[in-house]
Parts: C-alpha cells; sequence; structure tokens
C-alpha cells in the first residue's frame, strides 16, 4: 500500500459580499471600446420588489409570544364580558331571552374558540434545542492527487453543508481512500494533533458494512445513544447527530452536526442528492485514472 | 448536444404531516420519499383538536366561527328592537372584535415554528420543458441538468431558470408557445428575462405571495404563488458584477423558508467563477 502523503490545502473560500472593493481604473478617454450586441450592459432590473410583511416579521421574532397572545386575548375578553354584565347591572344569567344575552353569548364563544387555538398552538411548538460546540481542533485536509475541479467540488460541498444546515465535520472516504477531512475533528491525545482517519478500520466496522449493505442514508440522531460511535473516533466526541451517506457502493461520506435531530428530512434529501452527485463525478475520475494506470503498464 | 424535453415524473415532495386538502382547482400530487423511516420526529400531537373528517382542516377553524358569530352578532344586533341600551352596544363591539381577530388567526399560525407547509399544485395544462443552450460546454450542462433537477426534486418548485453569462438552462412548467424548436425557445426565454433585466438584479428577491406582475413576466407558469430569484456573483472582489441569476417558482405560498433558501443559495454558489 502506497504511502500517501495528504497535503494540507488552504483554499480561500469566503462568499463575503459586504465589501471587496479595489480601486477601480480610470480609462483614458480616447480608449475605444468595441462593443458588439451581445456585450452591452443588461437591462436595469424593472420588476417588482419584493415588500416587508410586517405580521410575518413580527411573528417569526416573537413566536412564543404570538402563540399565547390568543390565551390573553380570549381571557381578556371573557372577563370583559362578565364585567360588562355586572356594571352595567344586568344578572349574568345565561339564556338566549334578550338580545343582550345573546350578544354575551356569541361574544364567550369566541373568547372560548381563542383560548382553545391558544392552547393548541402551544402544544405544537417544537423543542427547541440548543447546539452543543464541538470540541477539537479545525482542520482542512484534502487528498493531495486529486484534481482541482474535484476539490473544489468536495470544498463547494462542504461549504453548502456548512452554511445550510448543522453540520461541523466532514469525512469523504472512497476508494479506501480519505479523500477529505475537514471541519472539527477530534484532537488526539498524544500529540495533540488532529486524528487521523483510519480508512481500513472505518471500511471494515459494521457501521460502514451497514450503510454500504442498505445503500441508502443512515441518520443518527442522538450519537451518543449509538453503540457504534466508537468506530468514527475522528469525529468530536461531542458530536451530537450524525449522517452517514453512501457514495454509490464504493465510498461513504460521515457528515456530523452540532444538534441532536438537526438535520431536517429537507436537509437528508439535498444530502442524498449532493451525494449521488459526488459518487457520479468521483466514480468518473476514479475509473478514468484507473484506465490511465492500466494504460501505463 | 441536443436539446430535449422529458418528462420528470415529480415524486417526492416533503411533508412532515400531509394532509389531504379538496381543492376545486386542481389536484394535488403527493409522494412520500424512500427516507420516510428516517424523517426527523417534530414534537407535535399532544393536543390537537380534530373533528376525525378526512378532507378538512381544523385549523381554519376559527376563521369559520369569526365568520358565523359575526353574521350572528350583527343579525342580532339589527333584529333588536330599537333602542340599543349602552351595555349591549359594549358588548357587540367587543364581540366584532374578537371575531375579526378570529378570522385572522389562521394567517398569523401560519407564520410560527413549526407550521405545515402549502404544498405544490402541478398546473393543469401545458407541458414540462428542458431547454438548455447549446453553447456550453459538456461539464457544465450536466451541472446545469443537475441541478435544475435536485431543485425541482427537494423543493416546492415547479419552474426553475438557470442564466449563467447570458446562457440558459429552463426546467419545468413554463407558460411558454409550443410548437417552438429548442433553439428557438432559448432564444425565445432569453428575450423575455432580457425585457425583466434579472441579470441586473443585485440582491437576493423573495415574493412569496406573488399575485402577477407585468406582461414580461407572463413566462411564469399560471399558479405561481412563491417565486425567488437569487443572482449568481462572479467575483468575490467585485461584488456589483454578477455573472447570472437563478430562478425558482412554486405555485404553493411561502414556498421557500429560509432554510429552503440557504440550499439555494448553495446551489447558486456552485456555478460561480
Amino acid at each position: 500500500m502506497e504511502a500517501r502523503i495528504i497535503l494540507q490545502i488552504q483554499i480561500l473560500w469566503n462568499p463575503n459580499r459586504q465589501s471587496f472593493r479595489r480601486p477601480c481604473l480610470h480609462l483614458p478617454r480616447f480608449f475605444i471600446r468595441a462593443s458588439s450586441s451581445t456585450s452591452q450592459k443588461p437591462r436595469s432590473y424593472k420588476g417588482p420588489k419584493p415588500s416587508t410583511n410586517l405580521v410575518a416579521d413580527f411573528i417569526s421574532r416573537n413566536d412564543d409570544l404570538a402563540r399565547s397572545l390568543p390565551i390573553y386575548v380570549g381571557g381578556a375578553s371573557l372577563l370583559a364580558v362578565l364585567f360588562n354584565r355586572t356594571v352595567s347591572g344586568i344578572a349574568p344569567v345565561a339564556d338566549a331571552s334578550s338580545s343582550q344575552s345573546r350578544a354575551d353569548l356569541l361574544a364567550l364563544g369566541l373568547a372560548v374558540t381563542n383560548l382553545l387555538t391558544g392552547l393548541v398552538w402551544l402544544s405544537i411548538r417544537p423543542k427547541s434545542i440548543t447546539p452543543v460546540n464541538p470540541e477539537g481542533v479545525d482542520c482542512k485536509v484534502v487528498d493531495s492527487d486529486l484534481p482541482t475541479s474535484i476539490v473544489s467540488e468536495l470544498l463547494w460541498g462542504w461549504e453548502s453543508l456548512k452554511l445550510a444546515t448543522c453540520c461541523k465535520s466532514l469525512v469523504i472516504v472512497y476508494n479506501g481512500i480519505c479523500l477529505i477531512q475537514i471541519g472539527m475533528v477530534a484532537e488526539s491525545p498524544q500529540d495533540k494533533k488532529r486524528v487521523v482517519v483510519n480508512t481500513d478500520k472505518l471500511m471494515q466496522g459494521s457501521v460502514y458494512r451497514g450503510v454500504m449493505k442498505s445503500k441508502a442514508q443512515s441518520y443518527l440522531a442522538n450519537l451518543s445513544l449509538y453503540p457504534g460511535r466508537s468506530e468514527l473516533p475522528f469525529l468530536p466526541a461531542n458530536t451530537q447527530a450524525v449522517i452517514l451517506q453512501p457514495l454509490g457502493d464504493k465510498g461513504i461520506a460521515v457528515i456530523g452536526g452540532n444538534t441532536i435531530r438537526g438535520f431536517t428530512s429537507s436537509d437528508q434529501a439535498w444530502i442524498s442528492s449532493i451525494g449521488e452527485k459526488l459518487d457520479a463525478t468521483l466514480g468518473r475520475y476514479f475509473v478514468d485514472s484507473a484506465e490511465v494506470s492500466r494504460e501505463k503498464d | 448536444m441536443s436539446i430535449r424535453i422529458c418528462n420528470l415524473p415529480f415524486n417526492s415532495s416533503f411533508a412532515p404531516q400531509p394532509r389531504a386538502r379538496v381543492s376545486s382547482r386542481s389536484t394535488r400530487v403527493f409522494a412520500r420519499t424512500e427516507n420516510d423511516t428516517q424523517q426527523q420526529q417534530l414534537n407535535l400531537s399532544v393536543l390537537r383538536f380534530t373533528f376525525g373528517i378526512p378532507g378538512l382542516d381544523e385549523s381554519y377553524l376559527p376563521r369559520w366561527l369569526g365568520y358565523g358569530f359575526g353574521s350572528l352578532l350583527l343579525l342580532n344586533h339589527f333584529s333588536a328592537s330599537a333602542p340599543i341600551n349602552e351595555p349591549q352596544l359594549r358588548s357587540e363591539a367587543l364581540g366584532i372584535s374578537l371575531a375579526a381577530f378570529s378570522i385572522a388567526l389562521p394567517y398569523i399560525g401560519k407564520f410560527l415554528k413549526g407550521s405545515v407547509v402549502e404544498q405544490r399544485t402541478l398546473p393543469e395544462e401545458g407541458e414540462q420543458v428542458f431547454v438548455i443552450s447549446s453553447n456550453i460546454g459538456d461539464s457544465l450542462k450536466e451541472d446545469l441538468a443537475w441541478a435544475t433537477y435536485v431543485l425541482l426534486r427537494n423543493t416546492s418548485t415547479i419552474a426553475v431558470l438557470i442564466s449563467i453569462q447570458g446562457e440558459l438552462c429552463v426546467r419545468g412548467y413554463w407558460n411558454c408557445p409550443d410548437q417552438m424548436s429548442k433553439a428557438q425557445l432559448h432564444d425565445w426565454f432569453k428575450k423575455k428575462v432580457d425585457e425583466i433585466g434579472l441579470a441586473d438584479v443585485k440582491e437576493t428577491l423573495y415574493f412569496p405571495q406573488y399575485e402577477g406582475s407585468s406582461a414580461s413576466w407572463d413566462i411564469l407558469p399560471d399558479g405561481t404563488r412563491s417565486l425567488f430569484v437569487q443572482p449568481l456573483i462572479q467575483d468575490i472582489y467585485e461584488p456589483q458584477k454578477m455573472d447570472g441569476f437563478l430562478l425558482v417558482a412554486s405555485t404553493a405560498g411561502y414556498a421557500y423558508s429560509d432554510k429552503d433558501r440557504a440550499w439555494i443559495g448553495a446551489m447558486a454558489e456552485k456555478f460561480r467563477g
């Protein structure tokens, strides 16, 4: 088995759009710009501009308050109806004889509707779980033999996961090689450096074999409950959730997150789509390189 | 590479709690993914009021009660023998404002976390189109085809358009003239897009309640309710120069949550530079 030297590549990937302005060049006046019809400046955008929805913004920010609002409204109006009755000297009798009683009854009915709706909203509040910061070292290690296009695709995958999900660690193993180990990585106690992925051990373990056999994504929503945790020593010890995505039948992507049940079903679907794409790209590259090396021999 | 029109089966829409709703316009399409068993657990249904009638959406119950009781209040008011005394006026005012609040409750409930997202409906007439420019390299064509397919599959999108330096890839249901060759269709879309000036958009645009707009936007399919435009930045050192854009449209209102938009932004990053 050849010893592979894994280089640390620091690729700047900073989609920071705020202010990266360079001083613009002032072209001298006599410069003649040849413009053809295909390269004219795009027409300025003349469509509608999005309007802000104050209600939606308020409610999304004050979720708890909005959930209990109907209860307060319902309770307050209940008391108001009774108060109105006592103040105006009419006996609080709930019958439909006078029009006053009918109006009061209808108002009471609406107040009760509001109260019940508020209770239903409170009961369906999703549990908020706090993320746990992974303990380890930050690392960015990519296999040195890969061409730039593959490296940029892998890094794109990492950036998308980091941006859109609670992912904090990513390891991709394909064809027995660890292609990329990026994000938070467990720190080895001996030399205080990152834990290297032992691909042989990983591929012989039950976790890898189970995923390869089922050919389906495996979502371990709460990693601490999972006995196969010991087969993933390169992930930080307090990684909360893990998704194991098979890349075809030759590789696996291990995605670690910092929140229990932090990956939604939408995330799972996106991750499996990205897994298929990576498998197609990597598979083609490895087939090509295998053919090239066979031709050389 | 030739441009071909293909029919994609629309499977896998994501509904943590799919409900069947009766709709007079068109049928709704549901299908579950193969990852059902691994769906994330949303902590729901501790207390859930339901009549048990399939197809009835109880979250709109406050609205119906608001309309019903409000009209009864008005009936009571106008059928009462004059003069109406003050306490009655007070409780009627209270009742009417409660009715108005109840009518607004389902709308407020839509913005709470954990609320059910509306499902997309497919347009009844019209076919799906798949147009891709022939002026671009094969690997980019493949990337575009994959990206548009994934966007259609993983979000509630029914129409997607990606433009990179003027070259387009269009997929889904669009309001375009039929009987056009693929190259002509590409040029037609390009002309329409230039009219709108979408290449000049500098930041993301999100219209969760799109009502229809000026004439050049009529390429969007009927019934479009959500629209999201994500510009592709060419160079991080020149944030004002745009390389193209990505447009997705859906027939469901409020179709693109923060997470959906984050993922669409990630897809747009793939075509940067």
